[in-house]
């Protein structure tokens, strides 16, 4: 799942740790540049209502201001917690995919059993230079997303994962 | 861009015709066309329904005036002959080519559409008989592909002599032959008994719905006590209106699980069940993805229990979950040691289950007792649940994903919770809340132990 779901936290976590001697590739930063602006657009709202608090109470309008300033800074750091914490590993016959950093999660999809390597990517996205790459098995629950690549990455990858998937196909 | 050819989705838009696929020529194609009784077949209720209204109208139109009889029988009426017109032309522009390994669909009236399906992505044959068919001696056949999208081809309504015949054709062709195959013959494995079924899906009645059928009584007294005489009526209703609903709910049970017989073929398994409206499901063997038994808490004094299957496909037709039921009730040994049988000769008793740690009373006070999993060299096992029981059962070669998820409290406990991903249905497979260090050891070891399954199959 690629939305904003577990970003609160910190990234650590022993269980969740690639296989000695292997790093993960990370994604892009650009994920998090993308999810700030988000984020600044979404407080511009209250940033109008103190400037309207101002004229009538200017002790709400601190208050306010100081409690949006709290939230965008622990959004702000979160959402580098959660850039952190986006991971994704080929192995020899399968990819792993970790993400989230107090609902932590770890995939494992073995090339076998892909059906379909999707890249796609939202408007916003796309602004941003990002795409997402998604991995289809027959089962409805797997939720194996890499997103905040950067297109050419992206590609490569898909390319790479369906060469793979052919090479292992295993049918149901 | 489906990795490799073995995508199970066996149907290719009309455009995408490879010269591989075609099957050689010479073979005889067999064209079957829908049945002409189909568009009555197809109106089924809202038919029979429109028609009564038309004929009472008819009937006793007499005191209400002559036009306005007219009205209401041309009313009805037309929009009973439209609805035969629909069926009628749906008749006239489809047909079904069965030809070598394949099975394509054309139809549409202004826009064309052909559908080719493979039928070795076969993942089970269903002869449906609903009542509104069977009373015209009609019945469909339901083919059920593992495809991402329309997984299901639907014959509707074919002569119940042909339908069959085309079953055991389908199904031959699917494992490879394409000589006319007569029907297999058939072992029957197991039959539940009439009495047991009505106490089963009576005693699953029994559950915390009832207390919503105490709310109107109470209601209606309250009210009456008080004077309010439209509390009371709104609490008649309601217990009358809920009891309507539970009642059909159980009639509706019984009347698709009665005489439910499962039989073994060389097709695959082979599942009859239903009183007005029959079913006859054919599962060929390897294309049951996971097992669950479930034991409802009603259900454990007398020892029965439930058994449900994924298979890919069916997941997404089936809204009712009517065609997951495998058993619908039998005693629990007798269901463990079927599914054992099933699944390869496996006693699920000897595979060796493991329990979350203490700690994780933390998480989950009480129940933490009652996650068991575990796998031995074929299967993976999970028996979970204090007051309902289940136990879910996945061969190793069919796992798909595999999962490792931890929230803020799990981790704050060092626990984490293993998942592993089957095709859609009703068995979801978790070994929950083990230390984490643990659970991923286990994640580990059920990759290598799907990996070497699925290699094993390959090469056998």
């Amino acid at each position: 799942m690629c939305g904003l779901g577990g970003r609160f936290g910190h990234v650590s976590g022993d269980a969740f740790a690639t296989p000695t001697g292997t790093t993960w590739s990370r994604v892009s930063p650009r994920l998090a540049t993308m999810r700030r602006w988000l984020l600044v657009v979404a407080l511009l709202p209250l940033a109008g209502l103190v400037v309207g608090l101002a004229f009538a109470s200017g002790i709400a309008a601190v208050v306010v201001a100081a409690a949006g300033v709290v939230v965008l800074a622990w959004a702000w750091t979160a959402v580098g917690r959660n850039l952190r914490s986006w991971g994704y590993l080929e192995r020899d016959d399968d990819l792993l995919v970790t993400h989230g950093a107090a609902f932590k999660k770890l995939t494992v999809v073995p090339y076998g059993r892909m059906q379909l390597v999707d890249v796609k990517a939202g408007p916003i996205e796309r602004g941003f230079g990002l795409v997402r790459v998604k991995l289809h098995t027959a089962a409805a629950t797997t939720d194996a997303e890499v997103c905040g690549l950067t297109p050419d990455v992206a590609e490569a990858l898909r390319d790479r994962l369906t060469a793979l998937g052919e090479a292992h196909a295993a049918g149901l | 861009m489906p990795p490799g050819s073995d995508s199970p989705a066996g149907d290719r838009p009309a455009g995408d015709r490879l010269a591989a696929d075609r099957p050689e020529p010479g073979q005889p194609e067999e064209v079957f066309r829908l049945h002409p009784l189909t568009p009555i077949a197809l109106g089924g209720k809202i038919l029979g329904v429109l028609v009564l209204v038309t004929l009472l109208g008819l009937v006793d139109g007499t005191g209400s005036g002559k036009t306005a009889v007219i009205w209401r029988t041309a009313i009805f009426g037309g929009v009973a002959v439209l609805l035969v017109l629909r069926g009628v032309i749906v008749v006239f522009v489809t047909s079904y080519h069965l030809l070598g390994g394949e099975l394509r669909i054309d139809s549409g009236l202004l826009q064309k559409q052909s559908k080719r399906v493979r039928l070795n992505r076969v993942q089970s044959v269903d002869v449906l008989e609903p009542l509104s068919a069977r009373i015209f001696g009609l019945a469909e056949v339901k083919v059920t592909t593992a495809g991402s999208q329309r997984a299901s081809i639907r014959l509707r309504f074919l002569a119940a002599p042909v339908a069959h015949q085309l079953r055991a054709d389908l199904l031959a062709r699917s494992s490879g032959t394409t000589d006319q195959a007569p029907e297999a013959p058939e072992r029957p494995l197991l039959r539940v008994p009439h009495q047991q079924l009505v106490r089963a899906q009576l005693l699953q009645l029994v559950s915390w719905r009832l207390l919503l059928l105490a709310i109107g009584p109470v209601l209606a007294v309250v009210g009456n006590n008080n004077g309010h005489n439209g509390t009371a009526i709104v609490g008649v209703s309601l217990f009358i209106s809920l009891g309507l609903a539970l009642l059909l709910t159980l009639w509706r049970q019984i009347n698709t699980f009665w005489d439910f017989t499962v039989g073994d073929t060389v097709d695959g398994l082979r599942i009859r069940h239903g009183l007005l409206s029959t079913s006859r499901q054919t599962v060929p063997p390897g294309r049951i993805q996971a097992v669950l038994i479930h034991q409802p808490l009603s259900w454990r004094p007398f020892g029965w229990a439930q058994v449900r299957m994924n298979v890919a496909g069916y997941g997404r037709s089936d809204s009712s979950g009517h065609q997951t039921v495998l058993i619908p009730v039998a005693d629990k040994d007798y269901a463990e040691a079927f599914v054992g049988w099933l699944l390869g000769g496996v006693d699920l008793a000897h595979v060796p289950l493991t329990r979350p740690p203490r700690r994780a009373a933390l998480r989950v006070p009480g129940w933490w007792r009652y996650e068991l999993a575990g796998a031995n060299d074929r299967l993976f096992v999970a028996r979970h649940g204090m007051l309902s029981r289940t136990i879910d059962v996945v061969p190793h070669e069919r796992t798909q994903s595999l999962r490792l998820t931890a929230g803020p409290w799990q981790r704050a406990l060092g626990l984490a919770t293993v998942r592993l991903d089957s095709t859609r249905g009703p068995v979801k497979t978790r070994a929950a809340h083990r230390d984490a260090t643990e659970a991923r050891e286990m994640l580990d070891r059920q990759i290598d132990r799907a990996r070497a399954a699925r290699q094993a199959r390959q090469v056998g």
